[in-house]
């Protein structure tokens, strides 16, 4: 009897186990592009760090990653990109989001994503993303469609000519579920 | 005769680098003061007057304070640099912004919004971040920072190297937009030389020659301060294209000194009646090197090879 009530126990704490899990990441490169009458230029970064969390269906994920790490193989760039952006002031810059756990067999996703940047905060929403998912792995690829304005960032100039307003960060990132 | 257009050319040569040397003292306290104003409004947006409006220097921390006008207007005349804005007044909460950059190119402007109720001490950061929809601290299953493995050290803003940096780039800024201005009379020194030396006996386009060539090494000379006084940021590698524009400064740096002296050789030369000869033949070749160096330095920064 004690047995068949032990058996049962089991059998019903499976699935509230197998509800949460989590997410690490694993490989990330973020790049971002900035456009100047002159020239284009892209600093990237494989220094994130990332963790979801699910729950009742529902994750939530964090990613990190320092402003410092962007590097555009120009020192004095990357030097002058850190002071616009206030990095040294605000060195992080953290992305949310909240996704069901259902879409991680989705082979696309929309996120609504809260970005702290540069001391401010932004919400890009239905943002699309690509999935492909091979065994606990995931991999996520996609563009947030960030601007200058969207966190108060004064554009730099070259030459007294302004970059412009758009500096959309292409995301690569690989999710290892735990 | 040619003594006394010797005289006026070295009286002329002399005024210019005079302003040479005080300009960047001149530049220096013309962008030294800077303004900071905004407006102090409540909730509904009215003017809140007689509200403090303090500005505390991250650098050395000193204080000044303004009171807002019964338009809730405020004025404050700082030093340029970074600053912590604190707005307070009776019956509202404490504001504040953890940082504001004056400079003494245009008036910064920030208005303060008070919300009602008693004041309150927390930092802004802290404020900001509770009042976030997802923080962390607002949910059990959101992961936070420390979740992540980074540090307090990672995580945590650093207002001097901010300030450091603040400086650095408004100081290479005018360095850019001098050495910009700074081609000019380059340029048009470069194209004058010809006629000035040579066989031409005229003594109206040398004298140009001469007067350019001094303002070009005065705003050369005021260019090269503002490069060599902007603050370095310690653990910075240098790379890419500003290791080549910093090379191409060891060329055109001792030949913005070298070119005036051989020219004044050259030009003692022509004016007592001689032809150009010995070392100050090497006035043209070594001003055509140091005017491509200088060009190379500002193109390796500007356009993408």
């Amino acid at each position: 009897m004690n047995r068949k009530i032990l058996i049962a126990f089991l059998f019903a704490a499976i699935p509230t186990f197998g509800a949460d899990s989590q997410w690490v990441l694993q490989q990330s490169t973020l790049t971002y592009h900035v456009s100047h009458p002159l020239h284009q230029s892209e600093g990237v970064s494989h220094a994130a760090k990332g963790k979801g969390v699910c729950h009742a269906g529902q994750c939530e994920f964090l990613i990190a990653v320092p402003v410092k790490s962007f590097d555009s193989g120009d020192s004095n760039r990357d030097l002058h990109m850190i002071q616009v952006t206030r990095g040294a002031e605000f060195p992080l810059v953290t992305v949310r989001t909240r996704l069901p756990e259902s879409d991680a067999t989705a082979s696309t996703i929309n996120a609504d994503l809260e970005i702290q940047f540069a001391g401010q905060t932004a919400q890009y929403k239905q943002v699309p993303f690509k999935l492909d998912k091979q065994g606990n792995e995931i991999h996520i690829t996609g563009t947030i469609p960030a601007t200058l304005v969207d966190f108060k960032i004064d554009p730099p100039s070259l030459l007294t000519m302004p970059v412009k307003n758009e500096i959309p960060v292409r995301i690569d990132l690989t999710w290892h579920q735990q | 005769m040619l003594s006394n257009l010797w005289r006026s050319s070295v009286s002329g040569l002399f005024v210019v680098s005079l302003f040479g040397m005080l300009a960047p003292s001149l530049i220096a306290q013309t962008v030294g003061k800077g303004v900071l104003t905004g407006r102090v409004i409540d909730p509904s947006g009215g003017a809140v007057a007689n509200a403090s409006v303090t500005a505390t220097s991250i650098e050395s921390g000193q204080k000044q304070t303004a009171s807002t006008g019964p338009d809730g207007t405020y004025k404050l005349e700082l030093s340029e640099g970074n600053y912590r804005l604190t707005f307070e007044a009776t019956g509202f909460k404490t504001f504040e912004i953890s940082s504001a950059t004056v400079s003494g190119t245009a008036p910064e402007v920030l208005d303060g919004k008070l919300e009602r109720g008693e004041p309150i001490n927390d930092s802004p950061a802290l404020t900001q971040q509770e009042n976030l929809p997802n923080a962390p601290s607002s949910s059990t299953t959101a992961p936070s920072l420390s979740d992540l493995g980074l540090s307090p050290e990672q995580t945590r803003g650093n207002p001097q190297e901010q300030a450091l940096l603040d400086k650095r780039t408004h100081m290479l800024r005018i360095h850019q937009r001098v050495g910009l201005i700074t081609t000019i009379p380059l340029v048009a020194t470069v194209i004058l030389g010809p006629g000035a030396g040579g066989k031409s006996e005229g003594t109206a386009v040398r004298d140009l020659h001469v007067a350019l060539g001094a303002v070009t090494g005065d705003l050369y000379g005021i260019t090269a301060f503002y490069a060599i006084r902007a603050p370095r940021i310690p653990g910075t590698k240098k790379r890419g294209p500003i290791k080549f524009h910093e090379a191409m400064a060891w060329i055109h740096g001792p030949g913005m000194i070298l070119t005036p002296i051989l020219g004044a050789m050259a030009f003692s030369q022509k004016n007592n009646g001689e032809k150009v000869h010995g070392i100050a033949q090497a006035h043209g070749p070594v001003a055509i090197v140091t005017a491509g160096a200088f060009g190379a330095a500002l193109l390796s920064v500007s356009v993408k090879f």
